[in-house]
């Protein structure tokens, strides 16, 4: 599908100038500045998520009937995932084509077609604008020129992608098909979690993070902190800086897969060295660090698929992981979990206990959105000031063991050149 | 029945919810996550969930704990494992209201409001909402079989580190 | 045959507008819309558009058609027939009859 209008996006004529150098060591140096500038902000909005990029916007199962519509962001742009007449799942701009407001102001509902409360301009499923009040004038005066043309007012539709039941758009008509732009890597995880299996919704968590969304994909492609930093997985033996695994950079360094093999608590070299392994705290309720095998036992990763989603298995725990900037000082961090149709009751349950372990009140989770706060609030006075990198070496080759920034390195080697820093 | 004795009844048996509620509150205002397993029955469900879950019917919660052992769990987990800024929090529940009582079960909620204060932050309102319960009379007093705490908030204002 | 409907007069065929060829009316609370057709011929739907809240009166009739002002769907004002987006729904259309030079319109289905 391609956008039919003529009401294109937004061509970004005006030149964004970002007078900064990055460090000279290159990608082994992230300066803090880009988590702070507002130009840089800008053009990473610009670029990332209005450019060439295949961005998530939600799951089939949200839009389940005719008309059924969720509200979402594609980076700062509102955009609304609807499902139309033939069954088809859209992405249209929440904005009226008049003057622009909102066209949806809840995150979820139903409805026969969109009509803007303001002017009440209304459009179809797809987007269409079917007509006008007043458009032949009230009491044979006024009206719109004969020559309005509705075909050329329509709400902008983006090209968008369904796969495995994940709806994907781009603003762009030159972004690559998505199965280029993923790679075979990427398109291997999300298609592991969505094998084309009816999806079953259980729920969303929402939270607001304060620090520049660019740290959270960070955390997500840095495996080197997770047993450091999260005591739980240490604490009860669920991961441990031996366990087998791989670090893959792909897309030139904007994606990248993570794979750790869990191996049940065991006390090793590596586990004793870690102070905070602890022999004698034991869960009570067995089956919340427990999966029932399902995919490959004992696998626990995924993919980060750039600009922000993240797509990954936590025990039964299904769930994506979505991204929204804020501002250059915050993102939303929005994880959407689901189930299949097919799973039976214990195996919800199942995916509602393992949910523990993440988002807001997460186990492990709780300690990232606690350590970003961290980062921010320290780098914001010191923009100047530099972070390193350089955890299991220089390099951005793909590692096969996890304490490593590697997958750091190769996507800020890809954001300067993306970015033209 | 007498009226006036049902009267009394009634609300001789809200002050005593009241009460419950209060100190359920001022149990987790002071960090007491040991108290807070003992409001709970063995068999309990306790979840913290938005209303946008809720009114959808989807079962997923932030903290979602289906029986005590997994009260439990989370305190452990928030005392030995948890990294998290150390913060004061502070409940206010009002708007108690019994919806029904049959025999000893008796159906309730309130409205409840979670301040928080930051080492370096002026306190802000961090969650608001309302509690969804199903409270058993024991020998031992009140007990939460059930608890939803259902939040309005559209997001939560980065971690909610301990239970509501 | 015994004429069982119920009968409300609503006015004279020359009250119904020359220019938009419509006229609102009430009959029995419920708005109803009369039309003069140009083979002279009237006729009475409801007056409420199904897609929204609009008077069809203050629409514009075309080939036997009224569209709606609102958003410019149409009707068929014989059969109430939605003939184009966004109307679906059809509109209930009112059986009629004139004597003495007054227009009748019964509030039950024909």
């Amino acid at each position: 599908m391609s956008c039919t209008h003529e009401n294109k996006p937004d061509v970004i004529e005006v030149p964004i100038t970002i007078n900064r150098r990055w460090p000279e060591e290159g990608h082994t140096r992230i300066p803090a500045w880009i988590y702070t500038d507002p130009a840089v902000y800008k053009k990473e909005m610009d670029i990332f998520f209005a450019g060439d990029t295949w961005n998530y916007v939600g799951l089939e199962c949200e839009v389940p009937e005719v008309g059924s519509y969720k509200r979402q962001w594609i980076g700062d742009r509102p955009v609304i995932m609807v499902r139309n007449e033939e069954g088809e799942i859209n992405v249209i701009e929440n904005r009226c084509a008049h003057k622009g407001a909102q066209i949806c102001w809840q995150n979820t509902g139903k409805v026969k077609d969109f009509t803007c409360p303001y002017h009440q301009w209304n459009y179809d499923l797809d987007g269409n604008l079917q007509g006008i009040p007043f458009r032949r004038g009230a009491l044979g005066k006024g009206g719109m020129p004969k020559d309005f043309d509705l075909k050329k007012f329509g709400i902008t539709r983006l090209r968008t992608v369904n796969r495995g039941g994940s709806i994907w758009a781009t603003f762009s008509e030159t972004a690559p098909d998505f199965e280029t732009y993923c790679g075979e890597e990427v398109l291997a995880e999300i298609d592991h979690m969505l094998p084309g299996k009816k999806l079953r919704l259980l729920g969303y968590s929402r939270q607001l993070i304060p620090s520049n969304w660019k740290m959270y994909l960070e955390n997500l492609k840095d495996p080197y902190h997770a047993t450091l930093l999260h005591s739980f997985y240490i604490t009860f033996g669920l991961w441990r800086a031996d366990s087998k695994s791989e670090c893959i950079p792909t897309g030139g360094g904007a994606h990248s897969v993570m794979v750790s093999h869990n191996e049940g608590k065991k006390k090793t070299e590596a586990t004793a060295e870690m102070e905070r392994f602890r022999d004698d705290l034991q869960i009570l309720d067995a089956e919340t660090v427990t999966p029932r095998a399902e995919f490959n036992r004992g696998r626990v990763g995924g993919a980060w698929v750039f600009p922000a989603a993240q797509f990954g298995i936590q025990a039964n725990s299904l769930k994506t992981r979505h991204v929204i900037p804020r501002g250059p000082d915050a993102h939303e961090l929005v994880f959407t979990y689901y189930g299949y149709e097919d799973d039976d009751e214990d195996m919800t349950r199942l995916r509602l206990k393992h949910a523990n372990l993440l988002g807001p009140a997460g186990f492990v989770s709780m300690d990232d959105s606690e350590m970003l706060k961290q980062v921010q609030t320290g780098i914001a006075g010191y923009p100047e000031s530099v972070s390193v990198v350089e955890m299991g070496g220089r390099d951005t080759e793909p590692a096969d063991y996890m304490v490593s920034e590697v997958l750091i390195r190769a996507f800020y080697q890809y954001y300067r050149e993306a970015m033209g820093l | 029945m007498n009226a006036a004795l049902d009267w009394n009844h009634m609300s001789t048996l809200r002050t005593a919810l009241r009460d419950f509620y209060d100190d359920y509150g001022t149990c987790l205002d002071d960090w007491n996550l040991e108290g807070w397993v003992g409001f709970f029955t063995d068999d309990c469900h306790y979840r913290v969930i938005s209303h946008e879950n809720k009114q959808a019917n989807l079962p997923l919660g932030l903290i979602y704990c289906m029986n005590k052992n997994m009260l439990l769990d989370r305190v452990t987990a928030i005392r030995e494992t948890t990294m998290y800024e150390p913060r004061m929090l502070r409940h206010f529940i009002s708007g108690v209201h019994i919806n029904s009582i049959e025999d000893d079960v008796i159906r309730a909620q309130a409205n409840f409001m979670v301040t928080e204060a930051l080492s370096d932050q002026e306190p802000t309102v961090n969650l608001v909402g309302q509690y969804q319960d199903i409270i058993i009379r024991t020998e031992e007093g009140f007990k939460l079989q059930y608890r939803d705490c259902v939040y309005d908030n559209y997001r939560i204002r980065n971690s909610l580190i301990i239970p509501v | 045959m015994t004429d069982t409907l119920n009968w409300v007069a609503v006015g004279a065929p020359a009250e119904i507008s020359p220019d938009t060829g419509t006229l609102r009316v009430v009959v029995e609370g419920e708005a109803v819309c009369l039309y003069k057709l140009e083979d002279g011929s009237i006729h009475a739907t409801q007056d409420r558009c199904s897609h929204g809240n609009a008077s069809l009166a203050e629409g514009y009739i075309e080939d036997g058609m009224i569209e709606c002002p609102l958003h410019q769907g149409c009707f068929d004002i014989r059969t109430g027939e939605a003939v184009s987006a966004p109307c679906k729904v059809p509109i209930r259309v009112y059986p009629i009859k004139i004597e003495n030079d007054v227009i009748y319109v019964s509030g039950e289905s024909a």
